[in-house]
């Protein structure tokens, strides 16, 4: 909810109050009784206040790129400053008995266009999210997860909010292999058949859930007579070839109807051109949620795009230059070289892992508004048309801060030209299913072990699903009482 | 002489430029005029018809770009179809369309819109018509008692304004009927109407099946082999079929059966941005030559370029006019 307060120098300063208080957390009322405090001991500049906006939110991850409390400016297209500044304080993590200072010092950074040193060490430069270096260390992760994993002591499925992936639930692989049996059946009957069965996973995680879907599979093919299982191709699809390996050991049973291939699922037409209109069935669990997003925010009927430079905060710096041996001036490049390198870069890759774990853990996200003079300039990915989004915002709420799930939005497009007539998508992951439910909360990025975690805008996904030819639905996943994610599903749209 | 042999076409649409796209949509929204819009109309048609020109082509078409999509620009001209104006999102939605009584005879206007193409070209033109087997498919029936009964309804009022459009100097006429493909079964019925509709009907006539092209997609896949022998009962003088998405594997069709009409041969995907060069339209055209002689070859894309931008739908049809011109050249000797 959004809701006006008293003025304070006749302007009101709006605060959005987008969470529920818990025991031992900071309550908003503390944060106002700071800024009061602030006020009278003369330390807020009267003229901020009419262009103030407080944001108490609730924010999905607890692992975050933010700090407790943090300022966001606005910028017109040169850079230079406007007006509108917002100042968003995380309630879960505030600290109360520093709250005052913490406020003072982000509402006096406020008013300049560059930060005071605080020790904080910037890793990259303003860019739209979508191109910040969090994307570098979310690949990276990928990319060397058996090194992360050995170090950390646990597999990258416990790090989720349930400590296992809702994807590998035996009763939802159990439906979505009714599902498509049925489907198979009905083209069957039609002698609309192909001869060989694609069904593609994209993003195979430990290959648990094509396992299950597999042996699945086989058992109503061989209880029903239907002789679908010796003409299925399943394919393997994910970017990291160690994933893939792994996958595959979880599926040795079905080998002789398994195949992977290295794909991006960004662009999975890139590598399975060749079965173009001949994939039944397409499967991602957890995909779009890791894919790079912009983020848009409307204020006042302005439209902003959220920039971003990631940094290592001041403390973090200090700790790691005590501990590495690298200062806060070679830990720019430092970082650098890691991501380009990976994580041998020390000589020792023990030392390099627990060298990128901690600047992970520590990694910050500065954020500032960049001003739009409207839809036009809104960097839009493929299959995405300024149209949609008019359209999109026409009917959203008056204030809001969304995703342009840019990364969701490319693979979507480059995966329904896979898909044969009568096949459809689905795809398990967290959505937000319409503008409207924006206003319910700050929804990220988060961080998930080494990775990047992120809503998805579902909304944007139905109106690019519309202009390709499909309907896109959502259902909430019913398998796992307080389950976040839904099942994103495709329907010919005639 | 061998200058006439392989002439290229269009099968029917033109790429659709994003800003008519927008229009047609605004119009549906109330937020522009009838005339606004037929004035966008207008300007698109004629770049269309330009395009086909610089690009080469023998026979040129109006691009169908009044057309929200090859279903309602009927439905909302056939006397009887009751509409839901509310029913669209978009103006590429389909209409919800019902018959509830008897159709009654009365003109569609086709006839000024093929003027307008007239007007703006000197070569040759070439209108299309959505086949009353698709029609049918998309338009409710809750008066007819068969299918076939209200395809041929349709095909008898549409048959009026074939008849207007050739007295208006129309020479070609394509009869579009990709829904064949999604429910072979219905073919026998479907092949009646055709004949209903072109009765009488004194022009160069195409009947064209495609695998669906519907938001730039096939919206089935199978093999043309359904369409033997029960297409070869229908009155018409060519059959536009598509071969470059699919294969040529379907060409032999023409050497298993003795087909009394020509073939459209489609050399062209329409389905992929990818543009051909003419030497792989020639050797797509030399395949069929292998099978029919050239004199019962035309050369077209495999379905409508709608869905492409402008400049890959322009791009094609010049790899597909120059790829004709070298077997032209070769069939010269």
């Amino acid at each position: 909810m959004t809701s006006p307060v008293a003025a304070w120098y006749l302007e009101p300063v709006i605060i959005h109050l987008n969470f529920l208080p818990k025991p031992g957390e900071t309550g908003a009322g503390e944060v106002l009784a700071a800024l009061f405090e602030l006020l009278d001991q003369g330390r807020l500049d009267p003229e901020l206040l009419p262009h103030l906006r407080l944001h108490l939110d609730w924010i999905q991850y607890r692992a975050n790129f933010r700090e407790p409390v943090t300022v966001r400016r606005a910028a017109d297209a040169r850079g230079e400053r406007m007006a509108l500044a917002e100042l968003a304080v995380d309630l879960r993590r505030a600290p109360r008995d520093r709250l005052i200072d913490e406020l003072g010092g982000a509402l006096a950074a406020v008013g300049a266009l560059e930060r005071g040193t605080d020790g904080r060490v910037l890793v990259d430069d303003w860019a739209p999210l979508g191109d910040s270096s969090i994307w570098q260390f979310n690949r990276l992760f990928w990319q060397r997860l058996a090194d992360w994993e050995r170090h950390s002591g646990r597999g990258f499925e416990a790090a989720l909010p349930s400590g296992r992936s809702d994807a590998n639930d035996p009763a939802a692989v159990a439906d979505a292999v009714a599902d498509f049996w049925t489907l198979l059946v009905e083209l069957d009957k039609r002698g609309q058949l192909p001869a060989e069965i694609f069904a593609l996973e994209i993003g195979v995680g430990t290959g648990v859930r094509a396992g299950r879907w597999l042996d699945r599979f086989k058992a109503i093919d061989e209880a029903r007579a239907t002789d679908f299982y010796p003409r299925l191709r399943f394919l393997l699809a994910d970017y990291s070839l160690p994933t893939l390996d792994r996958a595959m050991s979880a599926v040795a049973a079905h080998r002789d109807v398994v195949s992977m291939i290295a794909t991006d699922a960004l662009n999975p037409l890139r590598a399975l051109s060749f079965l173009r209109y001949k994939i039944l069935y397409v499967h991602l669990t957890n995909v779009y949620d890791n894919l790079p997003v912009d983020e848009l925010v409307r204020r006042d009927g302005r439209l902003y795009l959220v920039e971003t430079r990631a940094y290592v905060p001041g403390p973090v710096a200090r700790t790691i230059a005590a501990t590495y041996g690298v200062g806060p001036d070679r830990l720019r490049p430092t970082i650098a070289r890691l991501l380009e390198t990976g994580p041998d870069l020390f000589g020792d890759r023990e030392r390099g892992v627990a060298f990128w774990r901690a600047v992970w853990d520590g990694l910050c996200l500065e954020e500032r508004l960049r001003y739009l003079e409207g839809t036009a300039d809104i960097p839009l990915p493929p299959g995405l048309h300024g149209d949609d989004l008019d359209e999109l915002l026409a009917t959203a709420p008056a204030d809001i801060r969304f995703h342009i799930s840019r990364g969701a939005v490319e693979s979507f497009v480059n995966t329904v030209p896979l898909l044969h007539p009568r096949g459809y998508l689905q795809v398990q992951d967290i959505f937000v299913a319409t503008m409207d439910e924006y206003r319910q909360g700050f929804r990220g990025p988060g961080k998930l072990d080494g990775s990047v975690v992120n809503w998805v805008n579902g909304a944007l996904l139905g109106a690019v699903g519309a202009r390709t030819g499909y309907d896109v639905h959502f259902a909430p996943f019913r398998y796992r009482p307080g389950s976040r994610t839904s099942i994103l599903y495709t329907t010919l749209r005639e | 002489m061998a200058g006439q042999y392989l002439p290229t076409a269009v099968v029917g649409s033109y790429s659709m430029p994003g800003w008519l796209e927008r229009a047609k949509n605004d119009f549906l929204r109330r937020r522009i005029t009838a005339h606004d819009l037929e004035e966008m109309h207008d300007a698109a048609v004629k770049a269309a018809i330009k395009d086909q020109e610089v690009a080469g082509l023998d026979v040129v078409s109006d691009g169908e770009l009044r057309r929200d999509n090859m279903i309602d620009y009927f439905a909302t001209r056939l006397p009887g179809v009751e509409l839901d104006r509310g029913s669209k999102a978009s103006y590429y939605d389909f209409y919800d369309s019902v018959v509830r009584n008897r159709m009654p005879m009365a003109p569609l206007g086709l006839v000024e819109h093929f003027r307008f193409l007239r007007r703006f070209t000197d070569r040759r033109t070439k209108v299309s018509v959505t086949g009353p087997h698709s029609l049918v498919k998309r338009i409710r029936n809750q008066y007819y008692p068969t299918e076939e009964a209200f395809a041929v309804e349709i095909a008898r009022i549409m048959n009026l304004e074939l008849r207007e459009l050739v007295r208006a100097g129309a020479e070609q006429i394509q009869i579009d009927e990709p829904y064949y493909s999604g429910f072979p079964e219905d073919l026998p019925w479907g092949i009646r109407a055709i004949n209903a509709l072109v009765d009488g009907v004194d022009a160069r006539l195409s009947l064209h099946v495609c695998y669906g092209n519907r938001y730039g997609k096939p919206s089935w896949e199978g093999s043309y082999r359904y369409l033997f022998p029960a297409v070869l009962e229908a009155r018409i003088g060519q059959i536009t079929l598509e071969f470059a998405r699919r294969g040529s594997e379907d060409l032999r069709l023409f050497k298993e059966f003795d087909a009394p009409f020509t073939l459209g041969l489609g050399v062209v995907d329409v389905k992929t941005h990818d543009v051909e060069t003419p030497a792989v339209v020639a050797e797509r055209i030399r395949e069929a030559l292998a099978i029919l002689p050239a004199d019962r070859l035309s050369v077209n894309p495999d379905c409508g370029l709608l869905h492409l931008p402008r400049e890959v739908a322009f791009a094609k049809l010049g790899a597909m006019v120059e790829g004709a011109g070298l077997v032209r050249h070769e069939l010269r000797g």
